[in-house]
């Protein structure tokens, strides 16, 4: 009998589904699949909060061919990456309640339970396996977007199975150097292996250049897909970089310029989806960068940063993702004035957009805030050059008042009228962004709700105040600022107006140039095989030719590299092994 | 071993000349028949008795260890000789298996693929490259090898070219074949005239003991090697010399490609063992310097840009073919890295690829069969319409990319472990990157399937039309088996490690 | 609820937006009066001017360099979000293509993207 208790919750999603796979169709079948998607995680949650106590708990031991792999290890860090993991899922679920498909059920939590069980793994080769696990799981989610998310999807999964092997190299030569020891406690660069890990985890949490999969795949995902798919993947690399990688210095640039560099792509973005998977970026750079200062003030905010991160980013998703499914476009240039139809998704997109951009009273305020002084207090402690950092912080938070917190919902809900009048969202969405709201408000209000969330956060940190009469006053100067400029400008007409395009990234080197490049040599390969045919041609006598007409009806397409190409290669290898025969020792 | 007892003592005797001579002789009394079924029957009941002797030869080696037969009681050097041991034995055992399966399907396949009035020729020739390709492993005599190379080559040509009832372009393939064949062979009994010159003997225990005193030869034993070397090597497809392969797999009939994708290039390769290790020996300074640099590289860079090619193909037949070529990388791979483990790990990866392409080629047929597809576009809806085939060709295709629980995980964390020994983790990663292209193409092929829709028929989705029985029986069985080796049920996996073991452990010299 | 107490004094084309909205929205509808989004600058500018008095009297406890500047932060928020927008003109000039570029077009698949064929359908898709 299995002890429940050793078990990885995470498995119970996973469980779940592979269940939801094989129930049937039909409305019982269909209602089948929701009570599990919505139950799962839950049960999963009650299972965290049965195993966690004070202390580390490391469980789920298991020995296969003399290495032993825990699978299971809750401590306070852990811990809160299970629970939010858990709410973001049964949040997801609820939003996703209209839609009946089984690959997206199943997929959803399987996706979810391997996000939920990596992060509560013991050692790094149970977490590469749901590491994979979540890669594989998640492409469907992308595919399920539709026939132009194909490639998307291809190119993501391509992206993270590597990333995935990166991480088993790193971990295979990490645990070589140390003695066999699999356990996933602080890595750092001063290993081998060292840099193969972060590079795996880069991937994953979007270092710059290695971050177009994100802006590729969410915004061609199907709607519930997208909003799934930005809770768990990055932020499962956010915890192996906390986990893996604190006090790294270089993470502290990585990061500065993780929160700087999309505020310009997403500023000149048309589709919101993709403005938004810019946003996330920018919002994981804040996170990279105070896991790289990593005293404990920074690692705070990081943890905190991170729960209400993935609420409203995903309530931000299931805004846009709700005017989708209403409307049929997440184009800006499409949309607009849509708060006469559509008020109550408008109010929890405002709230969304408020939190993003740290309004008082509103999420990230109590968390974001925590990073920038972590930053400023290291700064003025010793490290002046951290200034620039701040400054760079500081910049990038008004970029994300520009694309989150004015973006967003100015161009979908208000500015121009665009004419359309559709219907208010399905209640089940405006449930789940309702409970989303509703947990952006709590958990920064200041008497009682940001306790809580403190409460989570791994060090102790009765000493930070989020609401102080200059931290207000301050925050306040810049949003007020960024949204006189945003008048400001609109008013000089120097905003610029939405437009449908393309904007190219760095994915361009791989989409166009690599493609370009593989085509070239395609076509010169093909090339070479018809003018060595044609030199064969000459060469071969009129009885070769005549068997070579016999052999070859009208019609009869060669495709194949013809032989004479192939004869020639022949002697070519010929040559190179007496080559090597010879004179090679 | 009790099974022994069962069989009778001339078969085990007689054996190892009974599974060449019956084929041959049948096959020439085949090509007369009047009627298909005859044919039929004919070939069937041959292969199934070449497939028992095959089998109480092997438990023979096993519990008895190797035997030499003379033709006609005449002792080697100057007699000919059949030699029966760890290496030789699983690899005629897989051959003949893999023939009767074959033969099973080619019950409804040769009606669809093969003109009427060839199908009588086509068993004929069918008799004939089993009797060549039989008598390649069991002979100890070199020269013997090149007769028995091109039996079974000329009969592949014709065997080949008759896939043009269905598509014209398997006229090109077997010209191309046909050449490639013809230069490969002509390189190989080249090779064996240095060797004679050297070696002044055709026998190969003969030839390796005078080359040991020799200590390796002359610059002519070198040439010789070379040749040997590329001739084989243009047999077994190996990567750069591949490029009769994806058409002649593409276009042969069904059953011939199947045939052809487990055994022919698998007894190449099992001679290009027997040569570099047996024939000659990895501590000659030429050996060791080609399988080290010649092998692994060609090894390598096969892998990696024929799982690529497999990619980009637009027909599934090539797909497959591509992918076999990129899977003879592996092999080769194993056998480069020149140890005990990675010439086991390549010697399983020969055993189990033959089954797991086997497999694939076999519905692949299946969905022409009834569907007259091949092109991957088309294979939309296909688990709607034939569920059974896909169901097979699923299990195949994971098997192929080396899903845990399936053969080709275990010849694949084999190999990977083989190589990591050695310290070569760039092999390692090398073998990760192709598992990873082999998602993609197999991948592509089971997203279409799965997740497609089929496709409309006068407005209506096509409607379920599943293979026949005689088809499905032989994909099932070899998607099962492969199964069942990679889970060790029924204890085969650990049988077949313990073959590709003692095969390595009797070319590394450990005895066996 | 507003129906019942509908001034007399609206033009038709007001009392038809009022039929087209959603009821909740009816009481919101002056955010799309022209002279309201004309005059809305006015109230984050002077809340930045607030803001600023205000930071003067409560100046940072860990000041910055920076934070010698009164109304430091609103100088850094103003100055980086008008870069930033005025960045946009260069950056879609060098950047920008059109949406066919890569040659993966086609529409997001309307079963599962939007609501409109999903109701027809009803059902079980790719179930």
């Amino acid at each position: 009998m299995i002890d429940i208790f050793q078990v990885n919750p995470g498995l119970w999603l996973i469980l779940a589904g592979v269940i939801c796979a094989f129930v049937p169709k039909g409305d019982l079948g269909g209602w089948a699949r929701k009570a599990l998607v919505i139950g799962a995680p839950i049960f999963a949650g009650i299972m965290i909060t049965q195993i966690y106590t004070s202390q580390e708990v490391l469980a789920g031991k298991i020995n296969i061919g003399g290495l032993e792999l825990t699978t299971l290890r809750i401590d306070n860090l852990s811990m809160v990456w299970g629970y939010l993991f858990c709410l973001i899922g049964v949040l997801n679920g609820i939003f996703g309640l209209h839609e009946k498909c089984r690959i997206t059920d199943s997929s959803a939590l399987i996706y979810a339970g391997a996000a939920i069980a990596g992060v509560l793994s013991g050692d790094l080769l149970t977490l590469f396996l749901f590491w994979e696990l979540t890669a594989i799981s998640s492409v469907f989610l992308i595919w399920k977007g539709g026939e132009h998310a194909y490639a998307a999807g291809i190119r993501y999964l391509a992206l993270h199975v590597l990333s995935g092997v990166l991480l088993l190299a790193g971990a295979i030569m990490y645990a070589n150097a140390n003695g066999g020891d699999y356990m996933f406690n602080n890595i750092g660069l001063d290993v081998p292996g060292g840099w193969l890990i972060l590079l795996a985890i880069g991937i994953k949490c979007g270092f710059p250049f290695l971050h177009m999969w994100m802006q590729d795949a969410y915004p061609k995902a199907s709607i519930t897909g997208t909003v799934i798919l930005s809770a768990f993947t990055t932020k499962m690399a956010i915890y192996a970089l906390a986990r893996g990688y604190v006090g790294t210095d270089i993470l502290i640039y990585i990061g500065a310029v993780m929160t700087c560099f999309p505020v310009f792509f997403a500023l000149i973005e048309n589709d919101l989806r993709r403005v938004l998977s810019f946003s996330l970026n920018n919002q994981l750079g804040f996170m990279v960068c105070g896991i790289g200062i990593g005293t404990e003030l920074a690692l705070n905010g990081v943890v905190g940063q991170v729960f209400v991160h993935v609420i409203f980013k995903s309530l931000l998703f299931m805004s846009i993702g709700a005017v989708m499914y209403r409307v049929g476009t997440a184009k800006a240039s499409e949309l607009g004035g849509l708060f006469r139809s559509m008020p109550f998704t408008a109010i929890f997109c405002l709230i969304g957009a408020g939190s993003i951009a740290a309004f008082p009273l509103l999420a990230a305020f109590v968390t974001k805030a925590m990073i920038i002084s972590a930053v400023i207090y290291e700064a003025s402690h010793g490290h002046p050059g951290l200034y620039v950092i701040a400054g760079m912080l500081l910049f990038a938070s008004a970029g994300v008042m520009e694309h989150s917190g004015i973006k967003v919902p100015y161009f979908t809900f208000f500015s121009h009228d665009s004419g359309r009048r559709v219907k208010e969202a399905p209640w089940n969405m405006l449930v789940a962004m309702g409970l989303a709201s509703a947990l952006c408000i709590f958990l920064a209000f200041p008497w009682g709700g940001y306790q809580m969330l403190y409460s989570l956060m791994p060090y102790d940190s009765s000493g930070y105040t989020p609401y102080t009469v200059d931290h207000v006053v301050f925050q306040l100067q810049l949003l007020f600022a960024a949204i006189s400029a945003f008048c400001v400008l609109k008013k000089l007409k120097l905003y610029p107006a939405e437009k449908r395009a393309e904007i190219l990234d760095f994915d361009w080197t791989y989409r166009k140039l690599g493609l370009g490049i593989v085509r070239w040599i395609g076509a010169m390969w093909t090339r070479l095989g018809i003018s060595m045919t044609r030199l064969r041609d000459r060469a071969i006598s009129g009885t070769g030719r005549r068997l070579y007409q016999m052999f070859s009806p009208a019609g009869a397409m060669s495709e194949d590299a013809p032989s004479g190409l192939a004869a020639v290669l022949t002697a070519a290898m010929l040559i190179l092994v007496l080559i090597f025969v010879y004179f090679v020792r | 071993m009790e099974i022994l007892s069962l069989f009778p003592a001339w078969l085990l005797e007689q054996g190892p000349a009974f599974v060449i001579v019956l084929p041959l002789l049948m096959g020439a009394i085949t090509a007369i028949l009047p009627s298909r079924t005859l044919a039929w029957w004919t070939a069937l009941v041959v292969t199934l008795l070449c497939t028992v002797t095959a089998f109480a030869l092997l438990l023979q080696v096993y519990s008895e260890g190797a035997s030499l037969y003379t033709m006609g009681g005449w002792d080697p050097p100057h007699g000919i000789s059949l030699v029966i041991d760890a290496l030789s034995a699983p690899v005629l055992f897989l051959i003949a298996a893999m023939a009767v399966v074959t033969v099973i399907y080619a019950m409804p396949a040769t009606i669809a693929e093969v003109e009427p009035k060839k199908r009588a020729p086509f068993y004929a020739a069918f008799l004939l490259c089993f009797a060549g390709l039989m008598g390649m492993v069991v002979t100890g005599d070199a020269f013997n090898v090149f007769v028995f190379l091109e039996v079974s080559s000329i009969s592949t040509y014709a065997l080949v070219a008759m896939g043009a009832a269905r598509d014209r372009r398997a006229l090109t393939a077997a010209y191309n074949y046909l050449i490639m064949g013809s230069i490969g062979a002509t390189f190989f009994v080249i090779g064996l005239g240095f060797m004679f010159m050297e070696t002044g003997t055709l026998n190969m225990a003969d030839m390796s003991r005078i080359l040991a005193d020799l200590d390796g030869g002359s610059r002519v034993a070198k040439v010789g090697f070379g040749f040997i070397i590329i001739g084989l090597g243009l047999k077994l497809a190996m990567f750069p010399l591949h490029t009769w392969l994806p058409g002649a797999y593409a276009y042969a009939p069904t059953k011939v490609t199947v045939f052809l994708a487990s055994t022919a290039t698998k007894a190449a390769l099992y001679l290009l063992l027997r040569f570099t290790f047996t024939v000659f020996d990895p501590s000659f300074d030429y050996v060791a310097v080609v399988l080290k640099y010649i092998l692994i590289g060609v090894g390598v860079v096969g892998m990696v840009f024929a799982s690529l090619q497999a990619i980009f193909q637009t027909d599934a037949r090539r797909t497959l073919a591509y992918s076999s070529v990129a899977q003879v990388g592996y092999m080769l791979l194993g056998v480069g890295l020149a140890t005990a483990a990675g010439i086991a790990a390549g010697y399983l990866h020969l055993l189990n690829h033959a089954i797991i392409k086997g497999g694939l080629f076999l519905a692949m047929g299946a969905f022409w069969y009834r569907f007259g597809i091949t092109r991957i576009q088309d294979f939309s809806g296909l688990s709607k319409t034939m569920p059974w085939t896909m169901g097979a060709f699923m299990l195949s295709g994971l098997s192929l990319i080396g899903v845990p629980f399936t053969a080709g995980f275990v010849s694949k964390v084999n190999l990977t472990i083989a190589a990591a020994d050695k310290g070569w983790w760039w092999a390692v990663g090398v073998i990760v990157v192709t598992s990873v292209l082999a998602i993609i193409y197999i991948g592509r092929i089971l997203l279409a399937a799965y997740f497609g829709s089929p496709p409309l028929i006068d407005g209506q989705p096509a409607k379920k039309n599943e293979a026949p029985l005689m088809m499905l029986i032989p994909m099932w069985f070899l998607a099962v088996l492969s199964i069942a080796v990679g889970s060790n049920i029924l204890g085969l996996g650990d049988d077949f490690v313990m073959a590709s073991e003692r095969a390595a452990a009797l070319l590394t010299g450990q005895g066996g | 609820m507003t129906e019942n107490n509908t001034p007399d004094t609206l033009t038709k084309k007001e009392l038809e937006e009022r039929q087209n909205a959603h009821p909740f929205a009816v009481p919101f509808l002056w955010l799309g009066n022209q002279k309201v989004i004309d005059n809305f600058i006015w109230f984050p500018v002077l809340g930045m001017i607030a803001m600023i008095a205000l930071g003067i009297v409560y100046p940072q406890k860990h000041p910055a360099p920076w934070d010698v500047v009164p109304g430091s932060w609103a100088i850094i928020g103003f100055a980086a979000y008008t870069f930033i927008v005025l960045c946009a003109k260069p950056l879609t000039a060098l950047l920008a293509r059109d949406e066919d570029y890569y040659g993966e077009g086609g529409l997001p698949d309307p079963e599962y993207s939007t609501e409109h064929t999903a109701h027809e359908h009803g059902g079980d898709h790719h179930d």
